[in-house]
């Protein structure tokens, strides 16, 4: 039996967990190809025309799967992972989108992911898909324990400063990576976004291998722990509604406060409703605490939006000013 | 004897190639349309340089604009930048106070934001050109009145005239309509004027925050009826650096000076015998995958020695194998 799992969105931070999940169940994995034009353009075709780019590419995903000969295609339904907090409503809703307006309702595979933290490998999420996958309620929970491991030794490694493709092979590999800490005279900036922005190559036009070329480290909400950004809005009377966005904004306040960077970027899509309160929070931190900042928005047409441009200015500027 | 630091900009629409010396001041200033034809353009300014100073040392070497690689490529740039970084290097190096950057050129517009001296934001329009210097030329030229003359007949105006300038077009029969009601074209003209200034801030700048202070650059910045319609479209006064027109070329130049001095190495300047090397540059349509990149090769003698548009590397990565095989 072949399972799909789009490369979009959550997988960028799950994706380890789901893969490794139903390859241990003994099932067959797909995941579609990194995002380009052609997928792009499939999802712009069958999405309202106003909804978020990360939620059109998604779409571009699942079609591009449902054309892979696979048996089923994973669409779950994040609905929260901290207590009180949830996805944003795209995610919540996705498992309906997705039945009404992509016409593969037959392969849909979908469950409710619940947690108290960001940890969702507890196995009773996933037993609504024991019936369809032919599996028992033990395989279902041996294989969440197996799949939980290697998340957690792949979020280790986003801990220890690993953009998240790159954890995924270490932990693939089975590697035992050293923390990478910023070398003496390089710049430092901190880069806020989703993981589906960030990770994606196409969207963000490799946006980490751009700093990386312009000798920048480069840290992201993901390389800390949940503790650790809890305990930033952990007596903040107000927080965001929506999971990863307040992670988001910790790491921004985070970030902000405490001498870890130079500068900061906030990757954002067309179409996000939360970012343009999550952009306008770090806009008031910049001013507050004098360090720059800079908003870089990101469309289906990425390629002319100059992205590349408005980065290399940027880390150009900071660097000259570091230097005088 | 001297030193001096070459900068070149490569535009679409034209090229410019600069010498400043020690401090900073222009010494050499060539401008070109490039008209298709890059390569030639700079050969020619490198030559006329050489020729008008042949005993001047060229210390290091900078390109920007979207011409930049291939310039940088054929001189042997010791930096290759963009030209936003370019543009706020100059406009800082001379105005370090500034927060919003004007440029106006021919054929393209850009706004660019700084903070405490760092690029926070910018935006560019090459496709509208209601917002730049053309818009200008062409009604100059159907008014017949030389485009020199249009800045000062556009401050002799006497009466306000609002021209619709959203586009071209509508521009065009919005003027004629107010010729026919009597007005001066002094009037007409400082209303194109303030036209193209609205266009521009409406375009460029849309949804931008503008804060003081303001410079205005590039050519159009020659023209003083527009710096007046700046003032009054803003309702502040606005910096006109000293060069104006070529501060992405002081842009590049600066920026290869501070690399030479910080690195204290020689320059890779590749000499004017160099210019002789016959360079082409192509592009193709990559197949390899649905990205479909529009790949830009540069061959020299034969062989590859610059590429560029590939997303993925392939192209870049096939040209190095090839040069290392050849050494
Ligand atoms: S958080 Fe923003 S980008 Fe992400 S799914 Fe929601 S609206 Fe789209
Ligand atoms: S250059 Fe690379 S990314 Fe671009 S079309 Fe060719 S194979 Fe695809």
């Amino acid at each position: 039996m072949k399972i799909g799992i789009p490369r979009a969105l959550l997988y960028f931070y799950y994706g380890p967990f789901w893969e490794s999940f139903f390859k241990r169940l003994g099932l067959n994995v797909v995941i579609s190809d990194s995002t380009n034009k052609a997928i792009i353009n499939r999802g712009i075709k069958v999405a309202v025309p106003e909804i978020c780019v990360p939620i059109k590419i998604l779409a571009g995903h699942y079609l591009t799967l449902a054309q892979q000969n696979v048996d089923y295609i994973f669409v779950p339904r994040m609905v929260s992972i901290r207590k009180r907090q949830f996805f944003c409503p795209k995610f919540m809703g996705l498992p309906d989108m997705v039945k009404h307006s992509l016409n593969f309702k037959e392969k849909i595979l979908t469950c409710d992911v619940v947690s108290d933290n960001s940890n969702i490998s507890n196995y009773r999420n996933y037993l609504p898909l024991a019936e369809k996958l032919g599996k028992t309620k033990k395989d279902i929970k041996i294989a969440a324990q197996e799949a939980e491991k290697d998340w957690l030794q792949f979020r280790k490694f986003t801990q220890l400063g690993y953009p998240a493709p790159k954890a995924y092979e270490l932990m693939v590999k089975g590697l035992n990576p050293v923390k990478i800490n910023p070398k003496p005279g390089q710049i430092r900036i901190g880069l806020l976004g989703y993981v589906y922005n960030m990770y994606d190559p196409y969207i963000s036009l490799g946006i980490f291998d751009i700093l990386q070329e312009n000798n920048v480290h480069v840290t992201t909400f993901d390389m800390f722990s949940e503790n650790e950004l809890r305990n930033v809005t952990g007596n903040m009377s107000k927080v965001l509604f929506w999971t990863f966005s307040n992670y988001l904004l910790e790491a921004g306040l985070h970030l902000f406060n405490s001498d870890q960077v130079d500068g900061i970027i906030h990757l954002t899509a067309f179409g996000c409703g939360p970012d343009s309160f999550l952009g306008k929070l770090f806009e008031l931190e910049s001013e507050k605490k004098g360090i720059p900042f800079m908003t870089v928005r990101v469309d289906e047409h990425t390629g002319e939006n100059h992205l590349v441009t408005r980065v290399e200015a940027f880390t150009d500027m900071l660097k000259r000013s570091k230097a005088v | 004897m001297s030193k001096v630091f070459l900068g070149i900009d490569v535009g679409s629409v034209s090229t410019n190639v600069i010498a400043l010396d020690h401090n900073y001041e222009l010494l050499f200033n060539y401008y070109a349309r490039t008209s298709g034809q890059p390569i030639e353009s700079i050969k020619t300014g490198l030559e006329k340089f050489h020729s008008q100073y042949p005993d001047l040392i060229v210390a290091g070497v900078g390109t920007t604009g979207s011409g930049r690689q291939l310039a940088g490529v054929m001189v042997g740039a010791d930096v290759v930048k963009n030209e936003i970084t370019a543009h706020a290097v100059a406009t800082t190096h001379f105005h370090p106070e500034v927060r919003t950057i004007f440029e106006i050129g021919g054929q393209d517009s850009k706004i660019i934001l700084l903070k405490d001296g760092i690029v926070v934001d910018f935006a560019m329009n090459t496709v509208c050109a209601a917002g730049t210097g053309s818009f200008l030329d062409h009604q100059a030229e159907r008014m017949k009145i030389p485009i020199e003359k249009f800045g000062e007949m556009a401050l002799k105006s006497k009466n306000e005239v609002r021209i619709a300038g959203r586009c071209t077009v509508f521009a065009e029969s919005d003027m004629i309509a107010k010729q026919q009601y009597g007005f001066t074209k002094e009037d007409i003209i400082n209303g194109l004027c303030q036209a193209l200034v609205r266009n521009y801030i409406n375009n460029v700048g849309r949804g931008k925050k503008l804060e003081p202070p303001f410079a205005f650059q590039g050519g159009v910045a020659a023209n003083v009826g527009i710096r007046a319609a700046f003032e009054k479209e803003i309702k502040h006064k606005v910096i006109i650096p000293k060069y104006f027109g070529v501060m992405g070329a002081i842009g590049a130049a600066i920026l290869a000076r501070e690399k030479i001095e910080k690195s204290q190495e020689k320059t890779t300047f590749r000499g004017f015998g160099a210019l002789q090397t016959e360079f082409v540059p192509k592009s193709f349509t990559c197949n390899g995958c649905s990205n479909s990149c529009e790949v830009i090769r540069v061959t020299a003698g034969g062989k590859t020695i610059a590429v560029w548009g590939d997303r993925c590397g392939t192209w870049k990565e096939k040209m190095k194998q090839s040069l290392s095989e050849a050494i």
